[in-house]
């Protein structure tokens, strides 16, 4: 089930694309080219060290931790690599065990080659099972290496980030992703059209496992990919509306404004949704320096209050009455 | 090089259900003989036996000795085989390049000088009479070389190291199995404290060792038993203590300090309060630093020369800077950085050619200009690049952009000259930075980059980082589970303080050379932190009563005074007092840092 080479036969509905299209090679990985690039000269040199592999979600560290587990060990897999994860049992006990366990094991490597064990959502183990794994890693580095991969390395006590190196992976770009959606709809044969895949890239925001979920909702629920499709399915407020009521605000017409947003309320959208959309476009357009920072800014206390739970339309308008006295302060005279 | 010797000694819950221990050894044998003979023969010799027990009663010592006899048949085949192979693509370089004289260590040569007097003179008096107690605490943080320390004094001085380790677990299925065979549960903490039972009372069983009996012993307990809740706490660090009074072997006892970690994490707290008791039960204390950056430097470039890697001096800099004195980790990012993608013909022609052309490292070493920017534990410095752009304000001279006719006019008050850099959030991302630190960085640095006679724009600039904080105070009030609504509140709280900057600073101090320092906001934090520990501690040594730690403030202003005035009696009234703060105490224990401050002022005063 190599990206490419899959054409979707058969059972195509069985999988998630997610992990239909998982790449099982390091090289297919998209992104973080630095980090990549390391994991692909171990993955043909072997000698892994202990690594950590942080990252915000869907930029590819499990991804990368199994291909490079996978191209290591090849047909020893299954008995070469332990892998855990946040839904296993992780506590003392089991680090003490299972872990010391499959360290003591034996089994037939190639030179270079070292039994693999695959901590993945490191940052929730508890500090007590994180202490026990310390002495297991020194003790049985010349058998057993360990890859761990959290979302912020600083949840990783530090005897343990002290014996691993730390690989940061970022958030993907828009290009990177879209250069994997084309592969993707071209294998399944998607129909689609630019704007769709533009409507899915701004509703995944750099996380590619989103990014192809939508995808493929969007696919299953309507068939075929625009862009009004793409936010039905994600649910989300349209961004060219909220985008609509910004430029309503710059433009002065205040009343348009508030009347894209009774719109937005009435169509079922709470406060959070159309607040967390609102800051994505603030953030990405294109406005003066001044009135950009105020709006955002105001965005933010709006977000606040909206999380301690005064999320109503009020908040929301009053918001709007804000961007328009920045505007007003700045106005050229 | 001296010959270094450990014995590892770690009795676990394998063997209680296997038919007879003697063939598990014999099982476990060849595993720790091959993993012998594959060392590298110039280095560290560390022949382990992991399952060995150091038995539970007593009646076990034959079982010892037959372990051991297996230790001295390991260490006998090692001696024959080692010296043959020489593999070095199969270790960590952590491992491979393990100090082993003391020359090699990058510790301050004072502390190892310390450490290692203190051996001395333990081992050379005879035992028992020495002042004191023969309990060593080194304490420091992870990686900078507590344990490789004394294993590299034990090998000078030709001592023997005893480990500790602590067992593995019982689990519950094993349990249940070894319950049906008549086997009770002991816990490991009760396994610890009988292990220090008995080398408390006779000594490590140095006549089992009998090849040899002469050399001295060192005992060293690297992993403490991990405890869980107060009253298992407590007995570990009172056995400690009983250890700490009255064994005759000397003893290390390595502790690893937590730096500035959340002081609401209870297990960097105890840790602090173990030492505190050791020491106050007589026991030396060496702690050591963060090792400095010229002797990781030194280190690094030993190993590349060693590795036949050719890295550059800036490189090696950047390593050891972004390590943050944490030696261990430096040489693992070392490792991963020699690691080049397009260095596929000098990594595998240097296993068989020590020498190759020049140029080619040359290349090797400009294509891979910030690459090491990624790496590291210290996140601060990818900070610090960040940072220098925000805070210098770099920004085109001329408007360039031809602005649109149809676009909204700022006024000239507000309206600045465009960036001469990326978007901050892209730039945000790419340092991966948390909002909180460049916030405080910000705040701490800020002023120094503000023009002089600028006080309009400092004023600016602080409103809006007040803005920011007031973000991401919320934010860690309510600890909203939901990431998508931590996501928006972090990244609107660094955009606002970011470009609040960056707007604020309207006229830039000429540019000339600034140090940016850490922020103090956390000193503050830590400082205090430190001394509600100090309260805590004094508080319980006084009273044994259940453990529950009540509002620190309220120690501070009402427990400390009343016993002052009683003349440290207990006092009856103490009871009742801590019973009234039990509701209190339970909201305030998540909001640590608004008692700091109440705490930090009642310590002024």
């Amino acid at each position: 089930m190599a990206s490419s080479s899959s054409s979707a036969a058969a059972g195509g509905y069985d999988m998630p694309w997610v992990e239909k299209y998982r790449p099982n090679k390091v090289s297919d990985i998209v992104g973080n080219e630095d980090a990549v690039s390391r994991l692909q000269v171990i993955a043909r040199d072997g000698n892994m060290p202990n690594l950590i592999l942080s990252g915000p979600p869907g930029t590819g560290k499990t991804t990368s931790i199994l291909a490079l587990a996978h191209e290591l060990l090849g047909p020893n897999y299954r008995e070469a690599v332990l892998e855990l994860n946040a839904s296993d049992d992780r506590g003392i006990d089991v680090v003490r065990n299972k872990i010391k366990m499959f360290a003591q094991k034996k089994v037939t490597l190639p030179p270079g080659r070292h039994k693999i064990v695959i901590l993945d959502e490191a940052d929730s183990m508890t500090s007590g099972a994180q202490q026990a794994l310390r002495r297991t890693m020194e003790i049985y580095s010349n058998s057993t290496r360990f890859a761990l991969a959290c979302n912020t390395s600083s949840k990783v006590i530090e005897p343990i980030q002290s014996r691993c190196a730390l690989v940061r992976f970022s958030r993907l770009s828009d290009q990177e992703i879209l250069g994997r959606l084309m592969v993707v709809v071209g294998a399944e044969k998607v129909p689609y059209v630019p704007e769709g895949l533009e409507a899915i890239i701004f509703t995944a925001d750099g996380d590619m496992r989103q990014a192809l979920n939508n995808l493929q909702a969007t696919y299953s629920g309507f068939r075929f990919v625009n862009q009004e499709n793409v936010f039905k399915v994600c649910d989300q407020p349209h961004p060219l509306h909220v985008k609509n009521m910004v430029r309503h605000v710059l433009e002065g017409k205040f009343d348009d404004a508030c009347l894209g947003l009774k719109q937005l309320y009435d169509l079922g959208y709470s406060p959070t949704d159309i607040i967390t959309t609102l800051f994505r476009i603030i953030k990405n357009y294109d406005m003066a320096e001044y009135l950009k920072l105020e709006f955002m800014k105001e965005t933010g206390f709006a977000h606040m209050r909206i999380c301690d739970g005064v999320g109503s339309y009020l908040q929301l308008c009053g918001l709007l009455a804000k961007f328009s006295v920045a505007r007003e302060t700045a106005k050229a005279t | 090089m001296g010959k270094r010797d450990a014995i590892v000694l770690s009795s676990s819950d394998d063997d209680d259900y296997r038919p007879s221990p003697r063939s598990k050894r014999s099982y476990e044998k060849p595993k720790s003989k091959s993993s012998v003979t594959r060392t590298n023969p110039s280095r560290a010799k560390r022949p382990r036996i992991p399952n060995s027990r150091l038995a539970k009663q007593s009646s076990n010592v034959d079982e010892m000795r037959l372990a051991f006899r297996d230790f001295d048949e390991v260490l006998n085949g090692f001696k024959v085989s080692a010296g043959s192979r020489k593999s070095n693509t199969k270790e960590l370089w952590v491992d491979k390049h393990r100090p082993c004289s003391l020359e090699e260590l990058a510790v301050n040569k004072k502390k190892v000088e310390e450490v290692k007097s203190w051996f001395e003179e333990r081992l050379r008096t005879p035992k028992g009479e020495t002042g004191g107690s023969s309990v060593l605490v080194i304490s420091g943080p992870a990686g900078v070389g507590k344990s490789a320390t004394v294993h590299v004094i034990a090998s000078k001085l030709g001592a023997q190291l005893c480990e500790w380790n602590t067992p593995t677990p019982t689990i519950w299925q094993e349990h249940v199995h070894n319950s049906s065979a008549g086997m009770s549960y002991t816990s490991k903490l009760d396994e610890f404290e009988n292990f220090v039972e008995r080398v408390r009372n006779y000594g490590l069983i140095s006549s089992s060792l009998n090849g040899n009996s002469k050399s001295s012993i060192i005992l060293v307990i690297d992993d403490l038993p991990v405890t869980n809740g107060r009253s298992a706490f407590e007995r570990l660090q009172r056995c400690l203590v009983l250890l700490a009074r009255s064994t005759r072997v000397p003893t290390a006892i390595l502790i690893t300090d937590y730096g500035n970690e959340d002081s609401s994490d209870l297990t960097a707290r105890w840790m602090e309060e173990l030492q505190l008791s050791l020491e106050s039960a007589g026991a030396s204390k060496v702690a050591f630093n963060p090792i400095t950056n010229n002797s990781i430097k030194r280190t690094l470039s030993r190993i590349c020369k060693q590795e036949l890697c050719n890295v550059a001096a800036e490189e090696i800099d950047l390593i050891a800077k972004a390590s943050g004195g944490d030696i261990r980790h430096a040489i693992t990012s070392l490792q991963l950085f020699c690691l080049k993608p397009n260095a596929e013909l000098y990594l595998s022609s240097s296993n068989s050619t020590p020498s190759y052309p020049k140029e080619n490292a040359n290349e090797l070493n400009t294509s891979s200009g910030g690459f090491s920017s990624q790496y590291g534990r210290d996140e601060t410095l990818t900070l610090f690049h960040a940072l220098g752009k925000f805070l210098h304000n770099k920004r085109e001279t001329e408007n360039v952009v031809a602005s649109d006719q149809n676009a909204f006019q700022v006024g000239e008050k507000f309206s600045r000259l465009p960036f001469k850099m990326d978007s901050p959030e892209k730039i945000l991302c790419q340092a991966h930075g948390q909002s909180r630190p460049i916030t405080d960085f910000l705040h701490e640095n800020v002023l120094d980059f503000l023009s002089d006679e600028a006080v309009d724009d400092a004023w600016t600039v602080a409103s809006y980082l007040g803005d920011a904080d007031l973000l991401l105070a919320t934010f860690r009030r309510t600890l909203t589970r939901h990431s998508e609504t931590e996501n928006v509140l972090q990244s609107a709280a660094a955009s606002v303080a970011v470009r609040g900057v960056l707007y604020g600073n309207f006229h830039p101090s000429p540019s000339r050379w600034h140090a940016i320092r850490k922020p103090k906001l956390w000193q503050i934090d830590h400082s205090s932190s430190h001394n509600q520990n100090e309260l805590l501690r004094q508080r319980f040594t006084t009273d044994v009563g259940p453990p529950s730690l009540s509002e620190v403030s309220v120690i501070a202003t009402e427990y400390r005074p009343v016993l002052k005035w009683v003349g440290y009696r207990k006092a009856g009234d103490v009871g009742i007092l801590e019973s009234e703060d039990d509701s209190v105490q339970r909201m305030s224990m998540d909001e640590d840092s608004e008692i700091c401050e109440d705490d930090d002022d009642i310590e002024d005063w």
